[in-house]
């Protein structure tokens, strides 16, 4: 009895967990995703096999996007980039909420913030956030060549809306690029991600 | 802030400073909100969906004395500000103070936070309207009638969905008297925040996180009961924030968590905050559990392993080959153990019934060895699974659970008297006067492989102990393997036995003698469900115990108005009351499995009580230390106790060479002690255990001892110079 109860009660625990706890695990083969742009073109992981990628969360409105995109994010992109790595913006808002965005608007978005990243794909259903475990805007992801989640967590290491934090701040996502490059195994893997909450429906 | 305190210096008297903050503040507010900017103020602060105002409880302060502060928050409705862990997104609100000379500020106070959900994201934070408290110490050379001014940079996040980073600056002024003025105004918001305060609790816990779960066993006085209960751990990354689920095992409280995805490095503890309730009625503790990571144990142990350890006490086991043999082996010289003791004479008159029936004897020795095997897998699926499950258990658990000695307790007996001729074993009420069948014996012999199992194996035999070490960190398939190895070689004497055609020659006839002996071979099962029963008293205590013994009494009546029944054909009606009358005698179980841990292992004048802290504690002050791993079910265990741990001589030699003696007992579970023998490569009891003085790794006695050998053992582990070369000599 005692050790069925406790059968019982340990298949209801994993029953009543329903945290958005990611699929996503360091060291393992990343999600697949198909996503569309915002030029309305299909864009999916594999499409990217050989290459370094980033997976950023976004939300124009929040005030720790806001004050990343200070300047912090778009440098980090253009450096990305210029080193062949893919940069990948994800909104995962859902229609309505704060933040969400059509094609259209996420064009608005890049231009006004001279964003360079590879594409802003628009995740409305919230279903890749959902695999990825992405909690907030921002919370970054890095993908190998190989399809491996190399990094997740925060930008960097000082979690407040502060601008004047950024240099202080160790910019997690630059150095674990920077080591892939240079083949060195990523010094810091994962992070505590901070921001605000990605506005998923539901 | 020079600004702030120019205005300060310029005013000197109180009541005028009082009104110009007011007015600043009222004024700032005003300017703050339109230029998106830190206003000062002393008076109530508007900003997007929160009123902040720095508060005191007593309108004064009173020299050489503490006194309370706090940011009040007012929260609109299902907007949020979060507590010092957020979740999983948010951020904590921080306070900066501008304190006169000699003033110090505590840390914030934090009040319990609620768990607020966000679809499926958790965050930890506060709504409507709260306070934050600080305790801040007055220096006691402050003159009365002068005057505390006090600023506070105060920086938050409010969400509701969308979030807003916010700051203001807050100040307050407070006059010196004698006696503290109570601020009415602000009584029950600060008697709310210490309401709210977790009560620190000298609990007892440990973390052990295996794979994603995390487990947490909580013992101590006055643990809450699970109805509300929820848990916070105060540090980041380390629980994933999701909905944690408790239950009561006894007394202990047991809290399943998951890994935090973000989980980067084990601590070596971890804090927990401990909610009951909500609104006015809410409770909150908080206690200090320590962290212990599965998988790095065996590592560490595999580090700490010694080569010169002779390999049957070696810490770990690497092959699989060589442990399926090891618990071959381990299971026949289980067979030897004193634990195997309680299911002797089921199998001594199996031979006998058999001896003469070569034919029979083989079918018998085979349905034994299934019966054996059977069991021991399906024993360790179960272990397999609660472990897997994040249950911390070893080999043996099936007799820390009070309900199966129970169960055990009850079979005991109706073997017992069935033996006594009390009615007939299997028979059925109206089969008197049929021949006992083919298949009877058959499934006699099974059952008894199984009793062997259930009741025997708990405890560990010589090679036996590395081998289920090495099963339990192994896949599924593999642990499996070596547990049937296991029953194989309990069952294999035995099995053996129906092939030896000498045995026919040794043993008399069928004959009237069988009844005898099978009369005489009750009794020992009848000191067996004694034993079961003084294993239940210390598991559940004398009130279940003598409950279920009364009910056994019910269940001996019925057991014998049932044999009186099968000398006639009974009524329908006399069957139903029978029926009743067993289900009376069993229906103690019930109080058993309500019933609650009594008092932990005790300590005595001549052990302590074994617990990971003390052993430490002791290891650093150098102390040699003898460790007994046991439990009530394990009569290895008790007979090694009574042979070699209990005399005089052990004592004094104790005493001689100072050695502490600690013994942890495994009769309940307990997981600390479950973790310590996996550090060692074990999942089962007996494990004896010499730490030598100064330092160095403990060695490893036998599974049975002589006093001579711990005689010499203690007398190794207590010379000055045992640490280095205790290993070699064993």
């Amino acid at each position: 009895m005692k050790l069925l109860s406790t059968l019982f009660s340990s298949a209801l625990i994993f029953s009543a967990s329903s945290s958005l706890d990611a699929r996503a695990v360091v060291g393992e083969a990343a999600p697949a995703f198909t996503l569309t742009d915002s030029q309305g073109k299909l864009r999916s992981l594999a499409e990217f096999k050989g290459k370094t990628v980033v997976l950023e969360w976004t939300n124009s409105e929040c005030p720790f996007v806001k004050k990343h995109y200070s300047g912090n994010m778009q440098a980090q992109q253009k450096a990305a980039v210029a080193d062949g790595v893919v940069w990948l913006s994800i909104n995962s808002g859902a229609p309505g909420k704060q933040g969400a965005v059509d094609g259209a608007g996420a064009n608005a978005i890049i231009k006004a913030n001279s964003a360079a990243a590879t594409a802003y794909l628009i995740d409305s259903s919230g279903s890749v956030g959902k695999d990825y475990g992405a909690k907030t805007t921002p919370h970054m992801f890095i993908v190998d060549g190989q399809g491996v989640l190399r990094y997740m967590g925060g930008i960097d290491s000082i979690p407040s809306a502060d601008v004047s934090d950024i240099p202080k701040a160790t910019q997690y996502v630059s150095q674990a690029l920077a080591e892939l490059k240079n083949g060195k195994p990523v010094s810091v893997p994962t992070s505590q991600p901070y921001g605000c909450s990605v506005k998923y429906d539901s | 802030m020079q600004w702030l305190t120019a205005i300060r210096a310029i005013s000197g008297v109180r009541g005028a400073v009082l009104s110009l903050g007011r007015a600043i503040g009222a004024g700032t507010a005003l300017i703050g909100c339109a230029l998106l900017s830190a206003g000062i103020s002393a008076a109530p602060l508007s900003r997007e969906h929160l009123t902040v105002e720095l508060i005191a409880k007593h309108s004064t302060v009173v020299p050489g004395a503490s006194a309370w502060l706090g940011l009040r928050l007012v929260h609109e409705p299902h907007w949020h500000t979060y507590w010092r862990n957020p979740g999983d997104s948010g951020l904590p609100t921080k306070l900066r103070w501008q304190l006169p000379d000699g003033i110090t500020a505590s840390e914030i106070q934090w009040p319990a936070p609620d768990r607020i959900r966000l679809g499926d994201l958790r965050n930890f934070g506060y709504e409507g309207e709260m306070v934050l408290p600080v305790r801040i110490e007055v220096p006691d050379n402050l003159p009365a009638g002068s005057q505390v001014s006090i600023s506070l940079d105060a920086d938050w996040l409010i969400c509701k969905e969308e979030c807003i980073p916010d700051k203001a600056t807050l100040a307050i002024d407070l006059p010196v008297t004698d006696q503290a003025v109570a601020d009415a105004r602000w009584h029950t918001l600060f008697e709310q925040a210490e309401a709210g305060q977790p009560l620190a609790m000298s609990w007892q816990g440990h973390a052990l996180a295996t794979g994603n779960d995390v487990s947490i066993r909580i013992e101590g006085s006055s643990l809450p009961d699970i109805e509300g209960l929820d848990a916070f751990p105060i540090q980041t990354q380390l629980l994933s924030n999701g909905d944690v689920q408790f239950q009561r095992d006894g007394a202990d409280l047991l809290i399943q968590a998951v890994r935090n995805e973000y989980f980067s490095a084990a601590p070596s503890t971890m804090d927990v905050v401990l909610t009951q309730g909500q609104g006015a009625s809410r409770r909150a503790w908080s206690t200090t559990v320590s962290w212990q990571e599965a998988g790095t144990q065996a590592a560490s142990a595999d580090a700490a392993g010694n080569s010169s350890t002779p390999v049957a006490n070696g810490y770990t086991m690497h092959s699989l080959a060589l442990s399926l043999l090891f618990a071959f082996l381990g299971g026949i010289l289980l067979n030897l153990m004193p634990c195997v003791f309680p299911v002797l004479s089921l199998k001594a008159l199996s031979i006998a019934e058999s001896a003469h029936a070569p034919k029979a004897a083989r079918r018998d020795g085979l349905a034994y060895l299934l019966g054996c095997v059977l069991s021991f897998v399906a024993l360790a699926s179960v272990l397999l699974i609660l472990r897997g499950m994040g249950q911390q258990l070893g080999w043996g658990f099936q007799l820390q659970s009070p309900l199966v000695v129970g169960a055990l307790i009850y079979v005991m007996v109706a073997l017992g008297l069935a033996l006594s001729g009390v009615y007939l074993l299997g028979a059925g009420l109206t089969g008197l006067g049929q021949s006992l069948t083919e298949g009877q014996g058959m499934r006699s012999a099974f059952f008894t492989g199984v009793l062997a199992c259930v009741v025997a194996s708990p405890c560990t035999a010589p090679l036996m102990g590395p081998a289920l070490g090495f099963a339990l960190t192994q896949s599924a398939g593999a642990a499996l393997a070596v547990f049937a190895a296991l029953g194989l070689g309990l069952a294999f004497p035995i099995f053996i036995l129906g092939w030896l055609p000498g045995l026919r020659r040794v043993l008399p006839r069928p004959g009237p003698w069988m009844n005898t002996l099978k009369q005489v071979l009750a009794w020992p099962l009848y000191l067996t469900a004694v034993w079961l029963l003084w294993v239940l008293m210390l598991q559940v205590g004398a009130d279940a115990s003598a409950l279920l013994l009364a009910g056994l009494v019910v269940f001996i009546a019925a057991l014998h108005g049932y044999g009186r029944l099968q000398l006639q054909s009974p009524a329908p009606l006399q069957r139903l009351a029978l029926l009743g009358l067993c289900l009376l005698g069993l229906s103690p179980m019930i109080a058993v499995i309500r019933a609650h841990d009594p008092a932990p292992g005790a300590t005595t004048s001549t052990h302590q009580a074994w617990s990971m802290q003390q052993l430490d504690e002791l290891r650093a002050e150098g102390k040699p230390v003898f460790v007994n791993l046991t439990a009530a079910w394990c009569i290895t265990c008790l007979a090694n106790e009574r042979m070699a741990l209990s005399s005089d001589a052990f004592f004094n030699q104790l005493r001689d060479h100072d050695v502490r003696y600690l013994k942890g007992d495994w009769t309940r579970r307990d997981p600390a002690i479950t973790a310590y023998l996996a550090q060692f490569g074990r999942s089962g009891v007996p494990l004896y255990l010499v730490y030598p003085r100064g330092g160095g790794e403990p060695e490893l006695l036998p599974q049975l001892l002589t006093p001579a050998l711990v005689s010499a053992a203690l007398s190794r582990a207590g010379s000055e110079t045992s640490a280095t070369d205790t290993r070699s000599h064993p």
